[in-house]
């Protein structure tokens, strides 16, 4: 990468860097408590939780990733697509129900709404550890995000392991120094920046691209023509199961795969912590719901990023790595299309997209061990500042987690992890989202539930061999009993429901005990201005969750 | 919080209206034989790419569609309260 391309970055990523520190006095409160250091005061307005969930949901390995399957060929890496369409309508429903039980019971977590509907530590437990599980590898393919830009753009070079990956600590280092010191403002104030950036480096990437490439339709027939040419050349490969075949569109017998990925995707990407945490950090109900009307910008903007996918195959970009690494593929891309200069920014964008989401899901994980682990079971009288105390020393831990990770793992390691995550976060949807609605479900079913669904996903999971991988293979397996494939997470899911339904019924005959549910009808519509639900939490009132 | 008063309900009415509107922006995507071709191309994207880029836009109209109606009901509620 030239020295121009080089400057850009790194100016980009030191104004980001100030503005991380600084945003500890933005909005001042004292930093003492988990609403004010993990919720961010709980205020935040249309506008700014437009930037911090819009960041917050498309990170920086959706940027890579999902133009990455396009790349090599997936049938299916499209869904990306209608997941993202699909998931707005159900936020829309749902997550203002969480919100207000959540403010009128100063609950800082999922799990927390769990506990006090169901009067279950145990149950909340699960729901936390789960959370956690599920973060953990997506925090660590932020870095491979931040990896993949820091290879192509030639950081680091060669050397030992340590000096090549010095930049990727420092990136680190300032990203964990920031969150300690300011919580979730400083992801909510550097997501102004990040979403700035993608969106100027897409809107330029397809328009400029496309035109210099010949048209959009250029860029689709000549990408298909690739891939009937890759078919064709590698057709015995492809009926001895050691290559996959390469295609735009799925095909009829992969249309369930298309459809139960893009739902199973959408219920599990609002059961994750980060975006639950991004949600609770809104003013008001209405502020969600407008959201949710508003945030499909950034749909529209994934879409035509996933299509660079296909403009890398007609720029004819060639990826490094053996086997090659189709996650370089838009970044070399910048590398080969773009003047260096603008180059330097779209890596920046991205280096930068990855900071935003990581800081927040730290600070999920981090809320989640200390409301649900630490002072559940450990220091039940834990003061606010403690907790937040805890919280932070906790997201310093996560990140040094999914450092080690990236660096003493293999990075398709954490892929097949994150792959997992989806597919368990999604067990803990009749618990939350069910519950917001009724307590009908037995609390002792829903975690047995929880358990099939968690033991069968990961079973399965475990089983899916493809042409590179012996094991997790991909997200798709046969629905028991026909060939049909579908997306691992939505069977499991069924499964998980069906225990539950069935148990609870059992448990209700033999009058097992449900529970006691501290939450009432009308907690679940409260708003701003109700009785209970300031407008800015009091971090020093005595938390009665 | 001791007793829910009539104001707090949502007016079912209203919720079941939201919810239709809804609906298509979840059904739509996920009623994939519907978009799978190449033809009508538009701009030179073939069909499968951009319905689904116009599916984005209608449900970004119905969602805000139904966020007018919600803040008719919340607004309604509001008023009955005080």
């Amino acid at each position: 990468m030239s020295a121009v391309a080089v400057s850009v970055f790194v100016f980009l990523f030191l104004v980001v860097t100030v503005m991380g520190f600084a945003a500890s006095r933005w909005r001042r409160a004292d930093l003492d408590s988990l609403d004010e250091w993990g919720l961010g005061g709980r205020g935040f307005g249309t506008f700014i939780a437009w930037f911090l969930i819009g960041g917050d949901l498309y990170t920086a390995y959706t940027f890579i990733a999902v133009p990455a399957t396009l790349y090599a060929g997936s049938a299916v890496g499209f869904f990306a697509v209608p997941y993202t369409i699909v998931v707005y309508p159900l936020i829309f429903l749902f997550l203002p129900r969480l919100w207000s039980v959540s403010h009128r019971h100063g609950y800082v977590t999922p799990a927390d709404f769990v506990e006090g509907r169901y009067g279950s530590r145990t149950l909340a437990l699960a729901v936390a550890l789960t959370g956690i599980l599920a973060t953990a590898p997506y925090i660590a393919l932020q870095l491979v995000g931040i990896q993949s830009v820091l290879e192509v753009a030639g950081f680091g070079g060669s050397g030992t392991w340590f000096v090549k990956d010095l930049p990727l600590f420092i990136a680190f280092a300032v990203l964990a120094a920031y969150t300690y010191s300011s919580g979730l403002r400083a992801p909510a104030l550097i997501a102004f920046v990040k979403d700035i950036l993608i969106y100027v480096v897409i809107i330029v990437a397809v328009i400029y691209l496309p035109a210099k490439l010949g048209g959009w339709g250029h860029i689709f027939s000549t990408t298909s023509d690739s891939f009937t040419t890759f078919n064709t050349d590698n057709a015995d490969a492809i009926a001895a199961g050691q290559a996959s075949p390469k295609a735009m569109m799925p095909p009829p017998a992969l249309h369930w795969a298309y459809a139960s990925l893009a739902l199973g995707s959408a219920l599990a990407l609002f059961m994750y912590p980060h975006s639950i945490t991004g949600v609770l950090s809104t003013r008001n109900r209405g502020v969600i719901r407008r959201n949710a009307a508003l945030l499909p910008a950034y749909s529209f903007l994934l879409g035509l990023l996933a299509l660079l996918g296909f403009v890398a195959v007609a720029a004819g970009v060639t990826v490094a790595g053996d086997p090659p690494n189709p996650q370089l593929a838009v970044p070399q891309l910048f590398e080969n299309e773009f003047p260096p200069w603008f180059a330097g920014v779209g890596y920046a964008a991205i280096a930068i997209g990855a900071l935003v989401p990581a800081a927040i899901m730290s600070i999920a994980a981090a809320n989640l061990f200390t409301r649900n682990i630490y002072r559940a079971y450990f220091r039940p009288d834990a003061t606010p500042s403690e907790e937040a105390q805890v919280s932070k020393i906790v997201s310093l831990l996560v990140k040094v987690g999914a450092l080690v990770f990236v660096l003493a793992l293999s990075r398709s390691f954490a892929i097949n992890l994150q792959l997992l995550g989806g597919v368990w976060i999604l067990q803990t949807f009749p618990a939350i989202v069910v519950g917001l609605y009724t307590r009908w479900f037995h609390r002792w079913a829903l975690l047995a539930g929880w358990a099939a669904g968690m033991l069968y996903g990961t079973w399965t999971a475990y089983g899916v061999s493809s042409p590179a991988q012996a094991h997790f293979g991909g997200p798709l397996a046969s629905f028991p009993g026909t060939d049909t494939k579908v997306y691992i997470a939505a069977v499991a899911f069924g499964i998980n429901v069906l225990v539950t339904v069935v148990l609870t019924v059992v448990f209700r005959v033999l009058h097992v005990d449900p529970g006691e549910d501290q939450t009432r009808w009308g907690d679940y519509a409260a708003d701003v201005g109700d009785e209970g639900v300031a407008a800015e939490v009091d971090p020093h009132a005595p938390a009665h969750a | 919080m001791s007793q829910d008063s009539p104001a707090q309900r949502p007016s079912p009415g209203l919720w079941t209206l939201i919810v239709v509107i809804l609906l298509p922006a979840v059904v739509l995507p996920l009623w994939v034989p519907l978009y799978d071709k190449t033809d009508p191309t538009l701009f030179g994207f073939p069909f499968f790419f951009w319905f689904q880029f116009a599916l984005i836009l209608l449900s970004a109209v119905l969602t805000s569609l139904a966020y007018g109606l919600s803040q008719l009901t919340e607004r309604r509620r509001e008023g009955s309260a005080r």
